[in-house]
């Protein structure tokens, strides 16, 4: 008798396994929608710095900051519940969402948040990108085993991000009458600039978004020259 | 660094290629392939006939910020994943020809049988023997974490798996297996390390598509955890043991949605050229077994996180299932009267269907 074209076991153990990813997936995308959340809260709350002078700032970034240590925690989970699965099979779907919350944390840092006792926060400090790992308490570019933990391509979109958000930030408080921070965000995005421009960038998503950097680096020149003009430039150096 | 940086140097004077003052060969890392120059036929830069050089466009100097060896170190790892990831698109692209050689071959076969024809067999053996160099070079590039990173690169995967699916189908009327084909792949690649030191070359012969050998860790591992297996059996093996790849899920399961295109293109084949159905009339023909497979399709779920493509290669194998079964009723209805080289008109009932 001749074996069966198909052995009788192949279909449950390929059905298993289909309906196992699907239950992942479903699980994925309950946490990733938790951090979604986490994140346009906090989002929400930085879109009051175009508004606040920043004398005010610490209670605002104190906000932020409790928005930050929700997004932190659920990171956490996602990151305990995806290194059980190889990274790359689901990166996709966590992505932009991560990329926002790290976006979150640069720019609080950036405003003068993430002080610690043994390095209070500052204006203008970029967190690199192991330090966005130290924040989030995850591997960054992770090469020798898999897990989850922030990439490169992330970090790099969500700085991108960032300037524009500080390019709108240049133009208000020049109106809040801040024209030093003006000036100081605008040396940032241009030397960020000549930093993407060392990049090889490929036909992707990160060389689209690099490219909106240097409409960032014309808003902010421009923000500068009326300055300029207009002698409304502060006295001291810009750092 | 010298991407973007033109020194004021005046322009070098004519030289023949190779000497040290003609400018370097055109720097295509930097995507700027505009700043070549034209030359002449001796190989050296042509110049304006009456003139001298203009000077050349003014390009911003790089001038180093506090960022910049941040974004060197992100420029280094970007840059070796973009190379990485071209490497193995090339490769693969060489693996996809090569299995399509493979099926091209098989289709030459007229019956089901445990020997396929000895010219045959031939040239699959030589076929796979090509592809397992190939793998041996891919395989440090796709350890670990990078099995699935660059799952998009290594499309090949797939048309291998049609046509290890498609062999093992002429030979044993059977359906190859996910962990026997993910341990076929494994060895294939494990060999062509081994030939490339040039130890054992063409004497040794080729695993059998159709004898595929035992899963390698004695268990299913068909796991999402595919390549974490890969990595564990990695580090088991004593060091000098070559790395190994294997296949993942949607490798088979694609690879099988396309073997049953080839399973209805054999039917149809064979059953013209030889007058009956294919396989053992007294057991099962084709038919049967295409009928059975496509059921089998048809009852699993659909796999998440792909669905258009499942339902797009889920289509085709029905219209698939469909032509083989015209072929079989044709054949009840007509067996005896048709000439030989007849080839029943598939076009009839299925308006709109492609042949693909």
């Amino acid at each position: 008798m001749a074996p069966p074209m198909i052995d009788p076991a192949l279909f449950d153990q390929l059905k298993d396994n289909i309906e196992k990813d699907s239950s992942i997936r479903k699980d994925l995308e309950q946490i990733i929608e938790e951090l979604n959340q986490n994140v346009s809260y906090t989002q929400g709350v930085l879109t009051k710095i175009h508004s606040t002078p920043r004398s005010k700032y610490p209670a605002l970034l104190s906000q932020v900051e409790s928005g930050i240590k929700k997004e932190l925690e659920t990171t956490t989970r996602l990151a305990q519940f995806a290194s059980q699965y190889p990274y790359y099979k689901y990166n996709y779907k966590w992505g932009r969402t991560l990329q926002d919350a790290i976006a979150t944390v640069l720019l609080h840092a950036w405003l003068g948040g993430m002080g610690s006792d043994s390095k209070p926060g500052e204006v203008g400090r970029l967190l690199t990108l192991e330090e966005v790992g130290h924040v989030f308490e995850v591997p960054v570019n992770l090469k020798d085993r898999d897990a989850f933990h922030i990439t490169i391509e992330e970090y790099l979109l969500a700085l991108i991000s960032v300037v524009e958000d500080l390019s709108r930030l240049a133009m208000n408080s020049v109106t809040l009458g801040d024209t030093e921070l003006a000036v100081q965000i605008s040396g940032f995005i241009k030397d960020l600039h000549g930093g993407f421009q060392m990049l090889n960038l490929k036909n992707d998503i990160l060389r689209k978004r690099v490219d909106s950097v240097k409409y960032a680096v014309k808003k902010v020149e421009d923000v500068v020259y009326d300055l300029s003009l207009r002698n409304l430039i502060p006295a001291k150096d810009a750092q | 660094m010298e991407e973007g940086k033109m020194d004021g140097a005046p322009a070098p004077k004519r030289a023949k290629i190779g000497s040290e003052n003609n400018p370097k060969p055109i720097d295509n890392s930097t995507g700027n392939t505009m700043s070549g120059f034209k030359r002449d036929r001796h190989g050296n830069e042509k110049r304006f006939n009456n003139g001298p050089r203009p000077a050349p466009k003014p390009k911003v100097a790089v001038v180093r910020n506090a960022y910049t060896p941040m974004f060197e170190q992100l420029r280094d790892e970007l840059d070796a994943h973009h190379d990485r990831r071209d490497r193995l698109g090339k490769v693969s692209r060489d693996i996809t020809g090569l299995s399509k050689k493979i099926i091209f071959a098989l289709q030459r076969v007229r019956t089901i049988n445990p020997d396929l024809p000895p010219q045959i067999q031939a040239e699959v053996d030589s076929r796979l023997a090509e592809i397992s160099k190939l793998l041996a070079t891919m395989a440090p590039d796709v350890q670990g974490i990078n099995r699935y990173r660059y799952s998009r690169s290594l499309m090949c995967l797939e048309e291998l798996a049609e046509a290890l699916t498609f062999a093992h189908y002429l030979k044993t009327q059977t359906l190859l297996k996910p962990d026997e084909l993910s341990a076929f792949v494994e060895e294939l690649t494990r060999k062509g390390a081994v030939s490339e030191d040039g130890a054992k070359d063409k004497d040794e012969p080729m695993p059998d598509a159709g004898n595929t050998p035992a899963p390698a860790s004695g268990e299913q591992e068909t796991t999402d955890n595919d390549n974490k297996l890969a990595e564990k059996e990695e580090q088991r093996q004593p060091k000098l043991e070559p790395l190994t790849m294997s296949t993942t899920e949607d490798d088979y399961f694609y690879g099988v949605f396309d073997l049953s295109g080839e399973m209805m293109r054999f039917a149809t084949t064979s059953t013209a050229l030889t007058g009956k159905m294919a396989g053992a009339e007294d057991e099962r023909t084709i038919v049967e077994d295409m009928h059975e497979l496509g059921s089998f399709f048809e009852m699993l779920p659909m796999k998440a996180g792909d669905r258009k493509q499942w339902e797009k290669k889920l289509d085709v194998m029905r219209q698939s299932v469909r032509k083989v079964e015209r072929l079989g009723y044709d054949r009840m209805i007509r067996g005896s009267e048709r000439p030989q080289g007849w080839v029943p008109d598939l076009t009839a009932d299925q308006p709109g269907d492609d042949e693909e």
